[in-house]
């Protein structure tokens, strides 16, 4: 176990990253286009026209504008939703129908370094589209629409990162599951459409009932939002900030070992 | 460009020692027992037909899977205390096309290359080198899947070849091309065996594994079945001449009880002709008693092994 954790570190994961960071490079002025147009669309359509008719928006008891309370939202549900299609969608065509990893197999790497290259290159990725929509953010801020705690943001990178490296070893894990690429509506609607929305991102979740209160609890999601939230309007870390730090670390401890071995019999038939 | 020189010492020692090998899927056992031997400059041909075993026997040996039980040693390291080690020693050309599809012809070596530690010496001049070997340069911008099936498979080679591997796996290196484009795939092959490689491969092509083959493997069911030079096991497994006859004799039904009797395997039927394997004296036999039938006799081919090996046991 220990050795597939190593794995992480080792130079064949770094060659697997290097090889998608080099695709990406080639492609980056059209791979940039979606992370600058969709917050751009999405904080104008919401933020400015919807929130216009929200005049009098709280937040745990503050008087905020819905941009502001949408702004760190947008941040959680970027890294979550990059890193989770990544590991999912172009995992699986590298998988299935590209045959990469079959090509890397055949070298030096092995599966657990293709499993973490795959991983670490859909985090790297959610933490590149972030940065993008944080400088968005920066530009709605120079505009005089949005007032952010920018010394709090330096915290949110890292930590998105961490939660994209979460988010990526659970878009994985339905890598190894879904059957045919048909098969992935299944974890768009079971998972990224519940998850993406009910989760503090683009409204707050509240409610008494114990259901509620377990679905907040356990949703490293809305502690996400709601850690990013806190930095970038009161520059305050708080519990969720640690809650989410926690809870995307034992995301990766336990899923990268089920990932792998689900991929092991996937891909080489053993196990 | 060059593979280094293997002195002759070297070359007496085996590149590949594969001893005893087992691979279960599911509970079935697929490779059972299998060793196979290569050495420097030697091209080992791995037969059987379908399902035999031969891709899984190539996919332990280059560390695609782990065996379940056996030993694999590449140019004297135990895979099994160091795989990274040993990995480095070994060029792999799968059997379908596993290049990168994002990537150009001479980005496709570039890219292999960053998988292999310590990164070859000189890799401009490899790269640049093995592009003209494999006829590739003028090739050298496109992508891979604007390519023809021959040079797909050159591409293939190359890839396998950027790091200076020691042991070359070639898993049906010519299946789906042309005629022509398999000719040079196997001039290519040659000219790696004399540059001193070890090459394991498998094929479904006979005349390819008689051309190519110093040594062959036959493998039934993931079990060897013989092992040596090609004429040797076609001596084992087939005999020592194929007796070919006009299916539609009258005296056929004579032939089929003679060899029933004389405890010979049934006649195989190819088309209008029936094809009986016989040795020097059930040869003489055969020829005293149909000495009046139209017979024709010739050496035994790898055809007529692989029509073996179909057959239940």
């Amino acid at each position: 176990m220990k050795l597939l954790y190593r794995a992480a570190f080792q130079w064949q994961s770094r060659a697997v990253l290097g090889r998608h960071l080099t695709v990406y490079r080639r492609n980056w002025h059209t791979a940039a286009l979606p992370p600058i147009f969709e917050p751009i669309i999405l904080l104008l359509a919401f933020g400015v026209g919807l929130g216009g008719f929200i005049p009098d928006f709280t937040w745990r008891g503050q008087s905020v504008s819905y941009l502001a309370y949408l702004a760190p939202g947008m941040l959680a549900y970027t890294a979550f939703m990059t890193a989770f299609f990544q590991a999912l969608f172009a995992a699986y065509i590298r998988m299935h129908y590209q045959k990469t990893w079959e090509g890397q197999l055949i070298t030096q790497a092995r599966l657990e370094h293709v499993v973490w290259g795959e991983v670490l290159w859909a985090a790297t990725l959610g933490t590149i589209y972030a940065f993008i929509v944080t400088l968005v953010l920066a530009g709605f801020s120079v505009a005089g629409w949005l007032q952010l705690n920018w010394i709090g943001a330096l915290l949110v990178l890292p930590l998105l990162f961490l939660a994209a490296l979460g988010f990526a070893t659970l878009g994985l894990l339905f890598t190894a599951l879904v059957p045919s690429i048909d098969h992935m509506n299944i974890p768009f609607f079971l998972v990224i459409l519940p998850l993406g929305f009910a989760s503090s991102t683009y409204f707050p979740l509240e409610g008494d009932s114990f259901w509620i209160q377990a679905w907040l609890t356990l949703n490293p999601l809305h502690h996400l939002a709601e850690g990013i939230r806190f930095l970038l309007l009161t520059g305050e870390l708080n519990l969720h900030f640690a809650a989410a730090c926690g809870l995307f670390l034992l995301m990766i401890v336990i899923l990268i070992p089920i990932d792998e071995r689900l991929l092991r019999r996937r891909v080489l038939g053993e196990g | 460009m060059s593979i280094p020189t293997i002195d002759p010492v070297s070359r007496a020692f085996p590149v590949l020692q594969a001893d005893d090998l087992v691979k279960n899927f599911a509970g079935r056992c697929v490779v059972d027992g299998v060793s196979l031997h290569c050495q420097a400059g030697q091209v080992l041909g791995l037969l059987g037909a379908n399902g035999a075993g031969k891709t899984t026997t190539l996919r332990l040996c280059y560390g695609f899977l782990q065996p379940d039980g056996g030993t694999i040693q590449i140019a004297g390291i135990d895979r099994s205390v160091d795989p990274e080690a040993a990995a480095r020693q070994v060029g792999v050309c799968t059997q379908d096309d596993t290049f990168d599809t994002d990537f150009t012809v001479r980005g496709n070596l570039e890219q292999m290359s960053r998988y292999f530690r310590p990164s070859p010496s000189n890799l401009k001049e490899r790269i640049a080198a093995l592009m003209k070997r494999f006829g590739l340069d003028r090739y050298e911008k496109a992508k891979p899947e604007t390519l023809s099936g021959g040079y797909r498979r050159r591409l293939m080679l190359a890839r396998a070849l950027v790091h200076e591997p020691r042991l070359l796996f070639l898993d049906e290196p010519t299946t789906g091309l042309d005629p022509q484009a398999r000719m040079e795939v196997w001039e290519l092959v040659n000219t790696l065996r004399n540059d001193g490689l070890a090459i394991v491969l498998t094929t479904h092509y006979m005349d390819e594994a008689e051309r190519l083959s110093d040594d062959l493997l036959v493998l039934q069911e993931g079990r060897m079945v013989a092992a040596g030079r090609p004429r040797t096991v076609l001596g084992d497994l087939v005999g020592e001449h194929m007796l070919v006859l006009e299916a539609g004799d009258p005296a056929i039904p004579a032939v089929c009880d003679w060899a029933r009797q004389a405890g010979l395997p049934e006649p195989s039927r190819v088309l209008s002709t029936l094809h009986l394997a016989l040795d020097g004296p059930g040869l003489a036999q055969f020829s005293a008693r149909f000495g009046e039938l139209r017979f024709e006799v010739r050496p035994p081919t790898l055809d007529d092994l692989f029509l073996k090996l179909a057959e239940k046991p």
